[in-house]
């Protein structure tokens, strides 16, 4: 148990030295943009993780809060929800980011390094889409509703359980099938997974920019767009509905896709660490000769991690429309949420409660850098500090050694060699 | 004799691997002599020899060359020095000439272009002088290893080296490769030139070096004039203990056929056929050895034995049962056992831990999962089971592997593919790069193993292993195989000749040719 701790501790104090030096390097830009960078990333953590009014990174903390007879008095502020706290908007990007992430991961664990999650991520997305709205029209068809608002109570509520059900089966079931295109070309003819699921997600944007400023075309509303889903697909935010007197919740869209996505997470890492199909997964992307070598039929275990990781993809695309959007809009194709999620499983090192944490870090980080652009400061410098921090982040092996370095210095020399204690 | 290198005090720490592999080493050589350098895998004898080539920087000490104090910081300061190294891998462009290889970076030319005749001439004078005959204008990717190495060593001469470093440069040859190399490094002793000579297998120590020095876990333990020590003392010396080198066995009691290849056709990588029409038999309690340079298609036979490559002609059948097509899991239910070559890539995979490592033949059967879910209790038993009944140190269940020494690792390969007692067990390089320990412990198991029944399929370019551990021993050259001889019978000449082609009915003469 203490070697756990040991290990979670190690495993935590790469990150946030990458982060601490990102920010170190980072101020060099900020300073050149002519501000003082203490005060810019101040305000940057407060906008990316902070509640109303927050300041200072103690602010972040504690918060003073005027008290209704005039007098200041201190408040917990992750809990201080008035006019809506920050990081509503970060779980809000989280859920989409934890999913793509975990999409990425299942294929890395499988040694397959395939980015296409942000194909999957599109695909997905406009097939819910086009779902949330068809599917509902057919439905009050057969039941010839003329008005959606005058529906039997009872139908609607079928549907309210049903259509969102079926849209994230089909987004899910587009992704999975997507994914395998990359994988099985792979399997049979050894194409590089990387370069195809680059090409896919090229293809994948094409495809859906097409649909969406032609065939899906609702109006002619200057940006193209999808027709809104229908109420019965939309799984509704919290500030709309479960816990609309939360004033915590009030910024944000967030809703019950955090719990799906955490909740998928714990399966997924039940399936990876826990499950033969996971196992043979693992083992084939650890080395594929001793996969096979120990007779783990390694094609099919590729084959399985791309279509799981391709539904992963689906799904956050699924959720991000049913649960955020209602729509897409031209433009949305690049989001970017399967690209990040690529990021978020390299820094969380493939691990499952990582995956969680840096996707909420990162959501912080992106939110809090695009913010500053309300200040005086140029939009672009929120991205460089956010490039620098990966950039730590990915040099983990710099950091490892450092820390080796460090501790073998500052440790009295024992003689270190392996064999001494074990030898006969 | 004045000294041609001395070492004092060397010390090296790799902070990555934590290990100190150069602890306070002496180290001393005589001008014109032999020097062996001789250690266990590990013991720090490539390290120490990369020191004095200026590739790796020392923590401290200093090195004396030719009696004066030098600084040597890159391979070019060492170059300067006279000194000139073999690495244990070859550094050599294969789709190069020899010509082109040798005097790589020191092109003769005339205002900047090469000439490839001056090339080959300066080459052939360089390669008559030393008495190594090369063909300058073959290409590398051509000829055999020991023309390779050949070529390596004249590369040092031609910068001038008098001092030769070789990094186990017997590993790779043949017989008569080896003795015809000693015969090399006899003569450039004679000039005057010194040999540093690094290996791990005594008797070689005994016919090619003058001095002897031995090193132990990064520790120089001794140097002894060869004519002092014998084969025995040098052993101990370097395990620091007593050694059994000589495996102790009984006479087969063979049963009945257990693995049978008839006119096995196998394609090695790029298509071309690696293994033509091999045919072979091996009987339950007995170890049928298979020789051969490397190279020459025992690991494509391996791996279509165990299921690994697509077989393209021939049949395979296991305990009567045909597995020509069959995939490897079946092979393994009805009694296959693989030790592979590449324990690292193949035999385990070192980015897990050890109980995902010993499951992996197991996983799918009761108690190890059920419905699809791993049962961890079970698999942690037999993680336990394994480290306990082959002495595994330092492993411990749930943790890492990838720290464990090659002895270790091939401990835990073993223990995984012995349990649930296989009927045949398949077995490529069972003890390379292991040390004298470890090997006597992999060489003891195989012999139990056949003791209690098992057939066993052994392929080892050691031929001191094959000749020690085998009932019968099969000869591969060029995929085919040469000749089965029984191991009472054998000796290494004749093998010898059998491995580099040759056949023994008619040419007798060609043990007596080197
Ligand atoms: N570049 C390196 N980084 C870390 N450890 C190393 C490095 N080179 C060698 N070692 C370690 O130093 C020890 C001695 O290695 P080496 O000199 O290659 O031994 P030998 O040649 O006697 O087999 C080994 O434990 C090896 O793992
Ligand atoms: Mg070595």
């Amino acid at each position: 148990m203490v070697n756990r701790l040991r290990q979670t501790f190690k495993s935590l104090s790469i990150p946030v030295l990458a982060v601490i030096l990102g920010l170190i390097v980072s101020s060099f830009f900020v300073l050149m943009a002519g501000t003082d960078p203490a005060q810019t990333y101040q305000r940057m953590f407060c906008e990316g993780f902070g509640s109303k009014g927050c300041q200072t990174f103690s602010d972040l903390l504690v918060v003073q809060v005027e008290t209704e007879d005039g007098g200041v008095s201190s408040v917990f502020a992750p809990f201080y929800g008035v006019g809506g706290h920050r990081m509503a908007v970060v779980l809000e990007r989280a859920t989409l980011l934890i999913l793509t992430a975990l999409s990425a991961t299942v294929a890395f664990k499988a040694g397959l390094f395939s980015i296409g999650m942000d194909g999957q991520f599109v695909l997905g997305a406009i097939t819910v889409a086009f779902f949330g709205y068809w599917l509902p029209t057919q439905v009050y068809m057969l039941a010839g509703v003329s008005d959606p608002g005058a529906a039997p109570q009872a139908l609607l509520s079928v549907m309210h359980v049903l259509i969102p059900l079926v849209c994230i089966g089909l987004a899910m079931a587009v992704g999975a099938v997507y994914s395998w295109i990359a994988g099985y070309l792979k399997v049979k003819l050894n194409v590089n997974e990387l370069i195809s699921t680059i090409i896919l997600n090229a293809i994948a944007v094409q495809i859906v920019n097409y649909l969406v400023r032609y065939p899906l075309r609702s109006d002619f509303n200057s940006t193209a767009r999808t027709q809104r889903i229908d109420d019965t697909a939309w799984l509704i935010p919290f500030n709309r509905g479960l816990f609309q007197d939360v004033e915590w919740f009030s910024g944000a869209r967030l809703g019950i896709g955090i719990i799906i996505a955490i909740l998928v997470a714990v399966l997924i890492w039940f399936f990876l660490w826990r499950s033969t199909a996971g196992y043979e997964q693992r083992m084939a992307g650890g080395s594929r000769r001793f996969a096979r070598f120990g007779g783990i039929p390694s094609e099919r275990a590729a084959l399985r991690a791309m279509l799981l990781s391709g539904a992963l993809s689906g799904l956050a695309g699924a959720l991000a429309i049913l649960g955020i959007e209602r729509r897409v809009i031209d433009g949305y194709a690049t989001s970017g949420f399967g690209f990040d999620g690529v990021l978020v499983a390299i820094l969380a090192r493939e691990s499952v409660p990582g995956i969680i944490l840096v996707a909420m870090f990162f959501a912080g980080l992106q939110q809090g850098a695009t913010n500053l652009q309300f200040g005086d400061l140029p939009r672009q410098l929120g991205g460089i500090i956010i490039a620098f921090i990966i950039l730590f982040s990915s040099m983990e092996n710099f950091f490892r050694d450092l820390i080796t370095r460090i501790q073998t210095r500052l440790r009295p020399r024992k003689t270190p060699y392996p064999n001494e204690a074990g030898a006969p | 004799m004045p000294l041609a290198v001395d070492m004092r005090h060397i010390r090296k720490f790799f902070p990555s691997s934590s290990v100190l592999a150069c602890d306070d080493v002496d180290f001393a050589v005589e001008q014109g002599e032999v020097h062996a350098l001789v250690g266990e895998n590990g013991a720090g004898k490539t390290t120490l020899m990369n020191i004095l080539y200026g590739l790796v920087a020392p923590d401290a000490g200093q090195i004396f060359v030719h009696e004066k104090l030098s600084h040597i910081a890159h391979p070019n300061d060492a170059i300067k020095l006279g000194i000139g190294m073999v690495h244990q891998h070859f550094k050599l462009v294969p789709s190069f000439t020899i010509a082109q290889n040798i005097l790589l970076g020191i092109e003769p030319n005339q205002a900047g272009f090469i000439n490839n005749n001056d090339e080959a001439d300066i080459v052939r004078r360089l390669s008559e002088s030393f008495g190594l005959p090369v063909n300058p204008n073959a290409r590398v990717a051509d000829v055999s290893v020991g023309m390779q190495q050949r070529v390596e060593i004249l590369k040092t001469l031609q910068r001038n080296a008098q001092i030769l470093i070789l990094d186990e440069p017997t590993a790779v040859l043949t017989p008569q490769e080896v003795r015809e190399l000693y015969t090399v490094i006899r003569k450039l002793a004679d000039d005057g030139r010194t040999v540093i000579l690094i290996t791990h297998k005594l008797l070689e120590v005994k016919e090619a070096a003058d001095r002897v020095s031995i090193m132990r876990r990064g520790r120089m333990v001794a140097t002894h004039s060869v004519a002092d020590v014998t084969v025995r003392e040098m052993a101990n010396l370097m395990v620091g203990r007593e050694v059994i080198l000589r495996v102790d066995k009984s006479p087969a009691t063979p049963g009945d056929v257990v693995l049978k290849a008839d006119n096995l056709l196998v394609a090695g990588a790029g298509g071309m056929p690696a293994v033509f029409g091999v045919s072979l038999e091996v009987r339950a309690g007995e170890i049928l050895g298979i020789a051969g340079v490397s190279g020459n298609g025992q690991t494509e036979l391996v791996e279509a034995i165990t299921g690994l490559r697509p077989v393209e002609g021939g049949t395979i059948s296991l305990l009567g049962q045909d597995i020509t097509h069959a995939s490897v899991r079946k092979r393994r239910e009805i009694g296959l056992a693989h030790v592979p070559e590449d324990r690292m890539e193949v035999g385990l995979n070192l980015k897990t831990n050890l109980d995902e490592n010993v499951v992996v033949t197991h996983y799918q059967d009761d108690p190890y999962s059920k419905r699809g879910i791993l049962r961890l209790p079970p698999i942690r038993k037999l993680a336990q089971q394994i480290v306990d009944a082959f002495q595994v140190k330092s492993a411990r269940v749930g943790e890492e592997i990838k720290t464990l020494s090659g002895g270790n690792l091939q401990k835990v390969v073993l223990g995984r593919e012995l349990y649930g007692n296989p009927r045949l067990l398949v077995v490529n390089q069972p003890t390379r790069g292991l040390d004298v320990g470890s090997i006597e412990f992999v060489h003891r198991t195989l012999i139990e193993e056949r003791d209690s029944g098992a057939a066993i399929l052994l392929v080892s370019v050691e031929l001191d292993e094959i000749l020690s551990l085998s009932d019968r021993i099969a000869v591969m050259f060029r995929g085919r195989i040469m000749d089965v001889l029984d191991a009472e019978a054998a000796n290494e000449q004749d093998i010898g000749v059998l491995m580099a082609g040759g056949s023994l009915e008619t040419e007798p003469a060609a043990a007596q040719k080197v």
